[in-house]
């Protein structure tokens, strides 16, 4: 049988354990009536037409916002995550000096990198700079013994939540290429974010909330811009909507000035009068029907955003937990106590930036930069923890960190070092995941993901897998194919990370 | 593939696929989908697929009489419009076969919708922006025969025709002023392409001159800059100037080029070819490095400079590959520039080289709109329906491939297309003869003097064709953003209608300058500018301008056919909150209390302005206490009055079209 074929074969499976999926569960409960399948098989079906058809889009761009509907790509009943909250250090912080302990990287500094690692491309010709050292020791913690740099005192508090992905690998030593695949799976510009996948897929729990936020750095600059979080081709509803600290967390949420509430609850009111009379004439239009919500919902949200950000009964106790009593951990605190409120307030998928333009991108001075970005977030992300923890919430929230990549073993302009996308570090912690552990290994210098590699779609799938979506499954028709997250290339949900 | 896993899947399928799925459903839709898949995928002849040293592994299969007749690749039938029993209502042919699918669904077409509907729909579809109260009443009183085609006449010549029409083909073009990533530096030479566009548009450029110039306007006419500009089509993808491997961006930027021409031009998804063959599709991967050798000899790079047009290299001395697994560093067995092959039996360019170029894409061209012309037809004239009723003929019109949608009418496909091509490829004579037919005339809402019998018509159509996709009545469409913006600029007397030139930047606000980098949005100096038409507003890669981006103007970074229209609680904040609907609401109060302040009159006025009919006496009782309500706030009558703009321009009357 040709490739192609054999393609086409592999991808009708996948529709076909839908249909089968769906008379599995007809069959094991017996009692369910053939209208509940109708209705699972129906949603992804719908869906998929409906945004072909355009014409309904309406409807469907109705239900991501408004309801907590049931999937149909809800993979197994019980999602280990209901949330998640996604820290990015963007800039690239450098796995050797923070999580991946080098001895041999101490031990050979200074040398240049020996001939027995071939070429490596790199974005700054450093392959034949001397090796440097980590720039801060390494310390066994907590109970199980994780070791973590001294850059992280905070966060090395709770090794023993944290399960350090020491095997990641990219594909692109340049900064935008590298964010887009980090958040969409692919170098190129346009595609999906993961929150978008994910507020597709599972919708939101807060009726007044969209599902997925941004907390962008107030800095800006992010290499590669909004598209790091855009829907690409799948409807603009699933964007990441960003969000702001202070009196105007979203664009447009409040009335100009000199606008009062009762003026704008007056012009919602002939708003509506004349949408429903426009409506009532249009056989209820589903998309018209839409708008009316959407109305609504942007009420709703009106009141309910300046509150999620409103964080004044937030307790002393708290906000120190977060540093936010501290000047140099107040913002990025500030922010990682937003998230929180987020999460508990049904938001699922929660994106906070850390780095302005240049951010962890430590090409001139490794010390330099990451003292200044590990005092800024080390507290704060522990706090996180702490807090979410305390609450009962980190049970079923995932937490992620990391960056678009690692940095290089090699040094560049003497105390820097240059993107290394070939091998570096994430961590994962909460969602029943067992801490206190690392996955997978780099090579002896930590140039390369050696042991246990782990892609960005294989990543991204165990990601989807801990919500409880199959991420073969969850795709958008578009341009003739089954588009999904993790490309049209195999990948795998890592069971040991989850284990 | 194991064989049992497939016979238990089929098996699957017959059983529990019939138990659960609802004939008429999308979801049957999908089901016979799959078991043409099957049927296809079962009954395909197997290719030989042994792996070959010296070729990498890469064996190309051949295309086989049944990869030939895909409908989209036969070639055009021209068919006798066919008969039907609504001779009193067709007008064109295009009608007799709207008329006779109807018939065969059991349905009946719709009447006309009333004048001032009409005028307001034709406007906006052709020129994006609504009639003048001037021009509606003109047409109103209007009672000859002809005032129809004369007013579509007029209209198709009015400028706003290309202004709108070419960001259609932007949109396909995935055209941005600045590169993307990092950077996102500006273009200084894009907004030409533009202007480009639309003048062609506007001077009803016959499609194959059209395609001509943009694929090889700079070798068809050696130094013509307004025909090189064309080329500019090409390049207006994403790139990255600074990426460290010129290799890496050659090859990036070739593979997006020629995925492009694919989906814009042939409606054929050529790109997933780039890696390894089509799934689906008999497009090989060699068919895909075949037609990027047609353009790489003309992709000149420097080093962090951005993309402008095509530049041919004289002679060429770089031989082409496929690239295994679409790796840049894997170059494969070596290929001869050339066409697809499952278009049209002879796929060969035949080159007529001249001094200053080899001539390849001046031999795609003619292989384009000769051997190929049954596809590049189709594909046109599917747009333009498209763009007219909300959806194509063929629902998905950059896939005009197996896994794409059939057609709902092949042979009205056919027709049109014959038709385009006979009279020289003449897109306003296509648009003319949509425009005037009684298909595109219908009501797309009953009227409330409807009878009982009309009344049953009407039921019929809404539950047998829900998405008025076999047109028993007119679809109702929403605005783009930038129509939005346009229509409020208009009502408010602010639109400047200067054309061409540099893209302007209206102000933003602060949180989104906040998130670009220094100086990437320098707010335009004259103020003047700022009211100017939304395609003239600079198209930033990486920030799109908040209303388009609310209202789904796609991110141009792959070719766009059709945009998605969600609806959001982003966009309601948007008309409710902005400040551009907030000080455009003001200005248009300001002017209409200028011109008179008899509060009838000016809620007259004011909905004339934005909903382009007068309000019914209901509604003005309902206004009435609207604006005592208002002045409860405000002692200014013109705040009061602007809440009613306001309220106006969040009315889904004023962002839907009938």
């Amino acid at each position: 049988m040709s490739w192609r074929a054999f393609l086409a074969g592999a991808d009708l499976r996948c529709r076909l354990s839908q249909i089968a999926e769906a008379s599995i569960r007809y069959s094991a409960t017996g009692t369910l009536r053939s209208g509940v399948i109708m209705q699972s098989l129906d949603l992804s079906s719908r869906r998929t037409f409906l945004a072909r058809a355009g014409g309904g889009a309406g409807m469907l761009a109705y239900t991501a916002l408004c309801g907590a509907e049931e999937s149909a790509f809800v993979s197994h009943a019980k999602p280990r995550a209901r949330r998640v909250i996604w820290l990015f250090m963007h800039g690239g912080p450098s796995h050797v000096d923070l999580f991946d302990p080098k001895p041999v990287l101490t031990k050979y500094a200074g040398q240049p990198l020996p001939e027995s690692f071939g070429n490596v491309m790199t974005r700054r010709n450093v392959a034949r700079n001397p090796l440097m050292a980590p720039i801060r020791r390494f310390r066994p913690r907590g109970n199980s013994g994780l070791e973590i740099s001294e850059f992280l005192p905070h966060l090395a508090s709770h090794a023993d939540d944290l399960c350090v992905v020491r095997s990641l690998h990219g594909d692109s030593v340049n900064h935008p290429q590298s964010v887009y695949q980090m958040n969409t799976g692919s170098i190129l510009m346009g595609n999906p974010s993961v929150g978008s996948w994910v507020a597709y897929g599972l919708g939101t729990e807060n009726r007044n909330m969209p599902a997925f936020v941004v907390l962008p750095d107030p800095g800006g600059g992010l290499k590669g811009g909004p598209p790091a979080w855009g829907s690409g081709y799948l409807p603009a509803t699933y964007q990441g909507v960003t969000m702001r600290a202070g009196k105007s967390p979203i664009l447009d949420l409040q009335p100009q000035m000199g606008v009062n509430t009762r003026q704008q609850q007056e012009d919602l009111s002939l708003i509506r009068f004349l949408n429903e009379r426009h409506q009532r004439l249009r056989d209820m239009d589903d998309q018209l029907d839409a708008r009316v919500r959407a109305y609504e919902l942007a009420f709703r949200m009106q009141a309910a955003a300046p509150n999620l950000v409103d964080t004044s009964n937030e307790s002393k106790e708290t906000l120190r937990t977060y540093g936010i009593d501290d000047p140099r951990t107040q913002e990025f605190g500030h922010r990682c106590l937003l998230a929180r409120r987020m999460v508990e307030r049904g938001v699922r998928f929660v994106q906070l930036y850390s780095g302005n333009t240049n951010g962890w991108d430590a090409h001139a001075d490794v010390d330099q930069n990451h003292t200044e970005h590990c005092l800024k977030t080390d507290k704060p992300a522990a706090g996180l923890l702490t807090d979410l923890k305390q609450r009962g919430l980190l049970e079923d929230t995932l937490v992620i960190w990391c960056g678009e990549f690692g940095r290089m073993p090699m040094s560049e302009q003497g105390k820097g070092r240059d993107h290394n996308p070939w091998g570096f570090c994430g961590w994962l912690a909460g969602a029943g995941i067992p801490g206190g552990r690392a996955y997978g290994a780099t090579d002896d210098i930590g140039l390369r993901a050696a042991v246990d590699r782990v892609s960005i779609n294989d990543f991204h799938a165990t990601i989807l897998h801990l919500m409880g979506i199959d991420h073969e499954a969850l795709t958008y028709f578009h341009n003739g194919l089954d588009k999904r997250l993790t490309g049209p290339d195999e990948a795998h949900v890592v069971d040991e990370i989850i284990a | 593939m194991s064989s049992t896993r497939l016979l238990r899947n089929k098996e699957n399928l017959i059983l529990f696929g019939a138990l659960s799925i609802r004939p008429g459903s999308a979801a049957f839709g999908r089901f016979l989908l799959s078991v043409a898949v099957l049927l296809y995928v079962v009954w395909q002849p197997v290719h030989s697929a042994i792996a070959d040293e010296s070729t990498g592994g890469y064996v190309e299969a051949p295309i086989t009489e049944g990869d030939r007749d895909h409908w989209a690749f036969r070639p055009l039938v021209r068919l006798d419009p066919p008969e039907h029993r609504f001779s009193q209502w067709r007008i064109n042919e295009i009608d007799d076969f709207i008329a006779a699918e109807l018939q065969n669904s059991g349905l009946v077409p719709q009447s006309a919708a009333p004048k001032r509907t009409l005028v307001r729909r034709l406007f906006l579809d052709v020129t994006g922006l609504p009639p003048t109260s001037a021009q509606i009443d003109s047409f109103l009183l209007d009672s000859s025969p002809d005032a129809w085609p004369e007013l579509v006449r007029n209209v198709l010549a009015d400028k706003g025709y290309g202004e709108r029409w070419a960001q259609h083909w932007l949109d396909l073009a995935r055209f941005a002023e600045t590169d993307g990533f990092e950077h996102d530096k500006v273009r200084p030479e894009a907004w030409w392409y533009r202007d480009w566009v639309i003048d062609a548009f506007n001077a009803d450029m016959p499609y194959d001159e059209f395609i001509a110039q943009q694929l090889a306007g700079d070798e068809m006419y050696p130094g013509d800059k307004v025909a090189a500009t064309a080329t500019q089509f090409c390049l207006s993808g994403p790139d990255m100037p600074d990426i460290n491997l010129l290799e890496e961006r050659r090859h990036t930027v070739l593979n997006e080029l020629t995925t492009t021409i694919g989906e814009a031009i042939l409606g054929l998804q050529v790109g997933c070819a780039q890696c390894h063959d089509h799934k689906y599709d008999p497009i090989s991967q060699a068919d895909f490095y075949r037609l990027r050798a047609v353009f790489a000899p003309s992709l000149k790079l420097q080093k962090n400079k951005s993309l402008t047009s095509l530049q041919e290299t004289v002679p060429w001395k770089k031989s082409a590959h496929v690239m295994i697994r679409g790796d840049f560093r894997r170059p494969g067995p070596e290929v001869l520039p050339a066409a697809i092959r499952v278009v049209a039996l002879d796929s060969d360019l035949h080159l007529a080289p001249r001094k200053a170029t080899a001539g390849y894409r001046t031999a795609f061209v003619q292989w384009l709109m000769n051997n190929a012309q049954s596809l590049t037809a189709r594909v046109i004239v599917n747009r333009i329906w498209q763009h007219h009723f909300g959806a194509g003929i063929v629902d998905t019109p950059n896939d005009f491939g197996i896994m794409g949608a059939l057609p709902s009418n092949q042979h009205l496909l056919d027709w049109l297309a014959v038709r385009l091509v006979e009279s020289g490829w003449r897109l306003k004579s296509l648009h003319e003869l949509i425009l005037n037919s009684a298909s595109y005339r219908q009501a797309s809402y009953r009227t409330s003097s409807a009878d009982s019998s009309e009344d049953e018509v009407w039921q019929r159509s809404l539950s047998k064709d829900p998405h008025a996709r076999l047109l028993s009545r007119y679809p109702r469409w929403r605005l783009e953003g930038e129509a939005i913006r346009d229509s409020m600029l208009m009502a408010s007397g602010q639109l400047n209608r200067r054309a061409g030139g540099p893209g302007v930047r209206p102000p933003l606000p602060k949180e989104l300058v906040d998130t670009l980098l220094k100086k990437q949005w320098v707010v335009t100096e004259d103020e003047s500018e700022h009211y100017r038409r939304s395609i003239y507003v600079f198209a930033r890669r990486n920030l799109r301008y908040p209303i388009f981006e609310a209202f789904d103007r796609p991110a141009a970074n792959a070719s766009c056919a059709q945009r998605s229209t969600s609806t959001t609680a982003p966009q309601a904040l948007y008309l409710l909150n902005s400040e551009f609907t907030l000080t455009t609401s003001r200005k248009l109060a300001r002017d209409v209390l200028q011109q008179s302040d008899k509060q009838n009159q000016l809620i007259d006025t004011v909905f004339l302005r934005i909903l382009g009919r007068p309000p019914t006496s209901q509604e003005t009782e309902h206004v009435i206490e609207f604006l005592r309500r208002q002045q409860q706030f405000t002692s200014s009558k013109v705040d009061a009055l602007t809440h009613l703009c306001l309220s106006l321009f969040n009315t889904s009357e004023f962002i839907f079209v009938d």
